[in-house]
């Protein structure tokens, strides 16, 4: 038998449930369909069927749609799976990330720390030296554990990143909390040196301080006797009494006049010593002054524009500057790179003399001098037509490249929120000029108050790491002008990487590069800015609720019921 | 077959017919889900589905079907389409149809079974145990009532992924709704009809 040819049978004086359940279904024909409805009409039997098989339709369609099960997480990271086939580009670029980071070691580190260990500063490694051995940190141990703190949290923020799909959502607070109480405790231990803070601060000439003493202030003097460290930011400081610790300054002006037993590091503008300091000095300046009184027991380095040597300094002199204009005494090496060194007739130098800059020396016959002068005239070649200067800008594309992957794959909302704000494109410029130069001011205003230390140099740190933040959300946008817009973060990092690319090349371009560098940093900085300052706006409307995996609203069945024919 | 209110993505399945891998992404975020719970409803079990979801995407972007697309009709309506193909296939080519359903379609059941046993059974079963026994049926019955009533797939359609007649599309259903009762546990006189 045919099941077309029952569609209009008859089960005896009742509709059978095949054509009652086409009546339903609207599959009867017109002239059927009327037939089936007058029926309907007549008999309480197939009435209550067709309610019955109505209901049935329903229920299944409720049992059906009912269930609501989430996209297995097998499938949301699907996508992910198909552009596995990209991912050896990450792996070469960590490759050579991680080349670069050699290179640099061995290329500059290593030469630097050998010869910092000819100057005294001792350690094995320059990273011990300067962080862990704390020579620069010295009395700043409490900023030790901090860095390690934050090594651990970023660690542990990587680990929240791989496992957040899968770890609680309580669980993962409880980590982010337990980062932060760390954090928070740490400034407790800095505070626990003693600390001063007024316009004109200082140690008065009788007074003896017996640890370490912070000094914040326009004027700061130290005329009596400290027996730990000195830490002094301020606009004037002079150091006049006796420090049997290290000096470590932040200050316009620095006049070292009195006894300074351990060592000096400071950035300055101008700094002037005239008294006698038994250790190193490491300094920043854009002048610097050793008078005839002034002696440096120990070695000095430092970065600065113009030194005028009348003093005497014990070990080493290395030089990254401009001018040196030596009248005193050195009983070390010399090494200087700079432009032009002068050596009076009063001058004496009791090891050689290395120097590399753009004029010969110019040396005074009477001067005493172990040996003459090791000379070499810089080479001025231009940078693009040395092999290694193509080498180094693969490995740094390749570091920024990394950089991008591991922020963007952190914060992707944030990554995301940013680029999109850097198409506000005055806003961005406006906002970056701002920032660019207001919080590093910002951050020294915070630095000379007590409670502010901490936040100042944290400030200053994200700071300079948002400078670098900053051409990735540009290479972003870039990418995005290129290849499209997208707000998913895999093809997101996939637009910063080209937009990258085309960013650095930019910035390598001779004359106008550098100041495309400074536009992009505006231009990042202020994006970014936005989408901090645009993340801690009240919502002013409730949003709809939505999760990761929404499903499209699919339509429950609408044709099953009713009894009109079709 | 859209949702209501909720318009299609023209945008996203143009871009994606030029290849564009974003617009992709957004039509896999968007429609997932639902072909996963599709799926879910007409194969065994859910590692099935999981598996026949990533086929279909895959399948579709590797293959670019999306050219078959008529942008006239409705989307939803068309991946529904393409999933039941795709699943019914697992099921063939797994041999879990049987060969007696073709059979069975040629006898055309006209009982008309107690209309208020029929109700009462329907009353008193919720929608967990219709779904367990959903579960227990033939892979033909249960494919044909998801088409059916979870993605509201024509008749024709439903012709076209079963491979059988138009005609015969409403024994399908028919015989999978016996079926579940059967598995409900109510079968004998429903199924089989009494009342005249």
């Amino acid at each position: 038998m045919r099941a077309d040819e029952n569609l209009s049978g008859d089960a005896g004086q009742h509709l059978d449930e095949m054509t009652c359940l086409l009546y339903i279904e609207r599959q009867l024909d017109r002239a059927r369909a009327q037939e089936v409805s007058a029926h309907t009409q007549e008999c309480a039997a197939c009435r209550t069927l067709l309610r019955a098989l109505e209901r049935e339709s329903r229920l299944l369609t409720r049992a059906m749609l009912e269930e609501e099960e989430a996209l297995p997480a097998r499938l949301a990271q699907f996508q992910e799976r198909a552009r596995r086939s990209m991912q050896w580009i990450w792996t070469v670029a960590f490759g050579l990330a991680a080349t670069g980071v050699y290179a640099l070691y061995t290329g500059y580190i290593e030469p630097w720390q050998t010869e910092l260990e000819k100057a005294g500063f001792g350690g094995s490694n320059l990273l011990s030296l300067l962080i862990f051995q704390g020579a620069f940190w010295k009395g700043w141990q409490p900023m030790i554990t901090l860095l390690e703190v934050l090594a651990l949290v970023t660690v542990a923020g990587f680990a929240l990143a791989f496992f957040r799909k899968r770890v609680r959502r309580g669980s993962a607070l409880a980590l982010v909390l337990t980062g932060f109480c760390a954090l928070l405790l740490q400034p407790a231990s800095v505070m626990a040196s003693e600390t001063r803070h007024a316009e004109s601060v200082g140690v008065a000439q009788d007074e003896v301080i017996k640890g370490d003493i912070f000094l914040f202030g326009n004027r700061v003097r130290v005329d009596g006797t400290v027996e730990g460290d000195v830490f002094l930011f301020g606009q004037n400081a002079n150091v006049n009494g006796h420090v049997k610790g290290d000096v470590i300054a932040f200050a316009q002006m620095l006049d070292v006049n009195g006894q300074v037993d351990g060592n000096v590091r400071a950035f300055t503008n101008t700094l002037t010593i005239r008294g006698t300091i038994a250790k190193n000095v490491l300094t920043f300046d854009e002048l610097m002054n050793v008078e005839s009184g002034g002696k440096i027991g120990g070695s000095l380095t430092l970065f600065v524009e113009n030194l005028n040597l009348e003093g005497t300094v014990g070990k080493e002199l290395f030089m990254f500057g401009k001018h040196l204009m030596l009248s005193g005494k050195v009983d070390g090496e010399i090494k200087m790179k700079g432009d032009l060194m002068t050596i009076e007739s009063s001058a004496q130098v009791g090891s050689p003399i290395h120097f590399e800059g753009n004029k010969e020396p110019e040396v005074s016959p009477q001067a005493k001098l172990a040996s003459p002068v090791d000379y070499h005239k810089s080479e001025h070649k231009p940078h693009y037509m040395e092999g290694h200067y193509y080498v180094w800008q693969v490995i740094w594309l390749a570091a920024f490249v990394l950089f991008g992957l591991v922020l963007f794959q952190l914060m992707p909302k944030f990554a995301a929120e940013a680029v999109a704000s850097a198409e506000r494109y005055g806003a961005s410029f406006g906002l970056g000029v701002l920032v660019f130069f207001g919080v590093p001011i910002a951050a020294v205003i915070a630095c000379v108050t007590v409670v502010g230390l901490f936040v100042g140099i944290s400030a200053f740190f994200i700071w300079y790491a948002a400078l670098y933040f900053a051409q990735l959300i540009v290479g972003a946008l870039v990418g995005q002008w290129l290849m499209g817009r997208t707000q998913e973060t895999w093809p997101l990092i996939g637009r910063m990487a080209v937009g990258i690319v085309i960013v650095r090349l930019a910035t390598v371009v001779p004359i106008i590069g550098g100041w495309v560098k400074f536009g992009v940093m505006l231009w990042g900085l202020g994006a970014i800015s936005l989408a901090l300052y645009n993340r801690f706006q009240p919502t002013l409307t409730a949003s709809a609720p939505s999760g990761p995996y929404m499903p499209p609203p699919l339509p429950p069945n609408t044709t099953v019921g009713g009894m009109q024919p079709a | 077959m859209s949702a209501p209110g909720k318009p299609e993505p023209t945008g996203a399945i143009s871009r994606a017919r030029t290849g564009d891998a974003d617009a992709w992404g957004e039509l896999y975020r968007e429609y997932a889900p639902a072909i996963f719970r599709f799926c879910r409803r007409a194969l065994p079990t859910r590692e099935d589905a999981e598996d026949a979801t990533m086929d279909i995407f895959a399948k579709l972007m590797r293959d670019n079907r999306l050219q078959q697309y008529d942008q006239s009709r409705s989307f939803t309506a068309w991946l529904y389409k393409v999933a039941a193909n795709h699943c019914w296939d697992t099921l063939r080519r797994r041999k879990t149809r049987q060969d007696k359903e073709t059979e069975d379609l040629e006898n055309v059941p006209l009982e008309h079974p107690d209309p208020n046993q029929l109700d009462r059974l329907i009353e008193q079963k919720t929608s967990e145990e219709v779904r367990r026994a959903l579960d227990k049926l033939g892979s033909r019955a249960r494919m044909a009532l998801v088409m059916r009533y979870y993605s509201d797939m024509s008749y024709d359609e439903i012709a076209d992924a079963l491979g059988v007649r138009r005609a015969f599309v409403g024994v399908v259903l028919l015989r999978a709704r016996h079926e579940l009762r059967q598995a409900l546990g109510q079968s004998g006189a429903l199924a089989a009809g009494g009342a005249t």
